[in-house]
């Protein structure tokens, strides 16, 4: 009973993780080539969520259209923020841009309060389910998991085999260098923001695919918390490293349930963040550049 | 001597508008008023609206309908002054000592919340003033030894004790109870007095565990909790965890007889968030538009009836907020609570917060909200909860039969069924 429990959160754990991963994607790569810390990413993710909803309820469509759609959205969103604010925070101290993209994620939040109000939405996509004996998947989050390791698998070809994957490379690598050898630096950095926001935004569908219920404007917070562990944990400059970390992340925090549920007297839900942060501890201790990070 | 003079003059003038201003000998006030530290905006914004309808509306009807409260042989007007707390606890404070101080005012109506409640009641303690409670439920509030403080909303330990009545009624066989709920204060002393009710009526308690505040997946607490193989789940703590409790219960499909969730399942957001995936479900309610209390329930019950009917009391409301609204539980709780303190007045015959609390004290009535009655604490003993179930999309009122709409849907349609259409009908 208790190994099939076990098994049964480790595979729920791992498809969680996926999403988790995806998740931190955006926030990784942002951080990798700007230098920056996106505090707003949460509001990104909530963004998504939004966009899922509204092409849900309002058009009537499967939450799969909202993908396309919320990259959109993310991409304009992310051009819009680097040229009006944080293309001139790129090499100001770190505070300035971590209080920019505070104000980012609050001015979201704020806007779509305005719009959508602040009530707890949801809504309800039948798929089926399948069984898996030790537990039963909703066919959604099925979607939503093979949807993030898709997007993993296509950023990394496209940093490996494309022109412009390989220019911010080399941004990351070396800007000045890269600026001599002719790389439209100030370009790289828009397309990377936008690309990380984007990326952010398109996890918020993938998310609400997961559980599409709680959408509401401040629901970006608990997600920002996690994703940093997450980006701390595989390597804050490293997207692959964020995906891995979110693997990571789902695991411990579904198979511990399990296993902490088995000591007399204790909340299992405590203690699986307590081990969350307590594995994070460990690696900022062993490897602070995370697990996948390098120096 | 001109000065002297004018001393004089100046001190006759100024005693003659004293003794002008003040109400002659034998005469009662001019106006009873009622203190509200309102959340008008903030985090209990909504909630706070709805007390603010509720409370005008019966102001309005004692007024109007009522003609005033009988004191010293008159009728005396209500007036109701408010300020907006923005739901802060720091503004509570200060507003508490200001509407006692500066507006004189006769009783203080706590706001909406058991924080918000808990952090006035020493200032109303400290200035002894009548401190009537309408949006706390929390048990914890009535142990610290306050005098002042008197409840109407229902405590939080009472949240289930219906629900279980009611299965236990018509279904004495099933036995086995899951209890799954919220790391909070409240959550938890809903849940102690449902474990203590469900202990009582011989239930088995299979499973017992809490999630933190904030919660976003709760698949291996439900995994657990199926394995448990319950009959029943009772659980939740908020809104959001409510609908995240619901929905992952469908993933895994935990299918039980009942659900019950607290703060959530009553809702209307509840319902279009989850659909067909919330047919079924229960949630505990102070009360529902529907409920069935009236002049004649109150007979029946050998109580005395006050306030408008349920339908005067909506039109009252509406036109009290200026919105095409249906009123909810925090504005029919105080509401009540203005015909509770309107009663204790006329029964004290004074304004006096010691003989009003007295009178409070030894007060039953029944009114559009239900029963009313508090022990010597101040905690609410005499308002059931009511049960509403999802049925076809509809909220209907399943329990006490003196309250009810309609028949409970038992046991509810499994999660699959719900996903192919099926809808909760009654029995």
């Amino acid at each position: 009973m208790v190994l099939e429990q076990l098994t049964g959160n480790l595979v729920q754990g791992l498809v969680l993780g996926a999403i988790y991963g995806m998740a931190t994607m955006g926030l990784s790569l942002i951080f990798g080539v700007l230098r920056v810390v996106n505090v707003g990413h949460g509001a990104f993710i909530m963004v998504g969520a939004f966009v899922t909803l509204w092409v849900f309820s309002s058009l009537g469509m499967n939450p799969v259209v909202a993908a396309p759609l919320a990259f959109m959205v993310g991409m304009a969103l992310g051009f819009i923020f680097y040229y009006s604010t944080i293309r001139r925070l790129v090499k100001a101290p770190e505070l300035a841009s971590l209080l920019a993209t505070f104000a980012m994620g609050v001015l979201l939040e704020e806007i779509v309060k305005l719009i959508f109000g602040s009530e707890f939405r949801g809504y309800n996509w039948v798929t089926g389910r399948i069984d898996l004996g030790v537990t039963i998947l909703p066919v959604s989050k099925i979607y939503a998991s093979v949807g993030s390791l898709s997007i993993a698998v296509l950023l990394y070809l496209w940093f490996k085999k494309t022109r412009s994957g390989t220019a911010m490379r080399c941004v990351v690598e070396d800007s000045e260098g890269a600026r001599v050898c002719g790389v439209n630096v100030d370009g790289v950095y828009a397309l990377s923001f936008a690309l990380g926001i984007g990326l952010t935004v398109l996890s918020g569908v993938l998310l609400t695919m997961f559980i599409p219920v709680g959408i509401n404007p401040y629901m970006g917070g608990a997600y920002t918390l996690k994703a940093f562990v997450i980006a701390v944990l595989g390597g804050l400059a490293s997207p692959y490293g964020a995906f891995f970390g979110g693997l990571v992340f789902g695991l411990i925090e579904n198979g511990s349930y399990t296993l902490f549920a088995l000591l007399p007297g204790v909340e299992p839900f405590a203690l699986t963040r307590f081990l969350s942060f307590l594995v994070l501890l460990l690696i900022l201790l062993l490897k602070p550049t995370g697990l996948l990070g390098k120096k | 001597m001109k000065k002297e003079k004018l001393v004089c003059v100046v001190s006759v003038i100024l005693i003659g508008l004293y003794l002008a201003a003040c109400p002659s000998a034998g005469a009662g006030p001019g106006k009873i008023v009622i203190g509200h530290p309102a959340c008008l905006s903030g985090k209990y914004a909504k909630a706070g609206e709805q007390a603010l309808g509720g409370i005008k509306a019966c102001v309005s009807w004692v007024n109007n309908v009522y003609g005033g409260v009988l004191l010293g042989g008159r009728k005396v007007p209500l007036k109701y002054k408010y300020y907006d707390c923005e739901s802060k606890k720091e503004a509570v404070t200060s507003l508490i000592s200001r509407l006692i101080t500066v507006d004189r005012v006769n009783v203080v109506f706590a706001p909406y919340s058991s924080g918000l409640t808990l952090r006035g009641a020493p200032v109303a303690e400290s200035r002894r003033m009548l401190y009537m409670d309408h949006g706390g439920a929390n048990n914890r509030i009535f142990r610290q030894g306050f005098r002042y403080i008197v409840q109407t909303i229902g405590p939080a330990s009472r949240y289930h004790e219906g629900t279980l009545d009611m299965i236990h009624h018509i279904d004495p066989g099933s036995k086995r109870i899951a209890l799954a709920y919220e790391d909070s204060e409240f959550a938890k002393m809903v849940m102690v007095g449902a474990k203590e009710h469900a202990e009582m009526l011989d239930f088995d308690i299979v499973f017992e565990r809490t999630y933190p505040k904030g919660v976003t997946d709760l698949t291996p607490l439900l995994s657990a909790l199926k394995a448990a193989r319950p009959d029943i789940v009772i659980g939740g703590g908020h809104f959001e965890d409510g609908q995240l409790f619901n929905r992952q219960m469908a993933d895994l499909e935990v299918d039980v007889k009942a659900l019950s969730l607290i703060a959530a399942a009553t809702l209307p957001a509840f319902y279009e968030a989850l659909t067909s995936m919330a047919e079924g479900v229960m949630g505990p309610s102070h009360w529902e538009y529907g409920v069935k209390y009236s002049p004649q329930e109150a007979d029946k019950v050998g109580l005395p009836w006050i306030g408008p009917s349920q339908d005067e009391f909506v039109s009252l409301f509406k036109k009290a907020i200026g919105k095409e609204m249906i009123p909810d539980y925090h504005a029919a709780e105080a509401g009540a609570q203005v015909l509770a303190y309107v009663l204790a007045v006329e029964a004290a015959g004074s304004l006096d917060s010691d003989r009003v609390r007295v009178a409070l004290g030894d007060l039953k009535f029944m009114s559009f909200y239900g029963g009313w009655d508090v022990d010597d604490t101040g905690l609410q003993v005499g308002h059931s909860m009511v049960d509403v179930q999802w049925q076809m999309g509809k909220r209907v009122i399943v329990w006490p039969p003196e309250a009810r709409t309609g028949d409970v849907a038992y046991p509810m349609p499994t999660f699959a069924e719900k996903a192919r259409g099926k809808v909760a009908v009654p029995r």
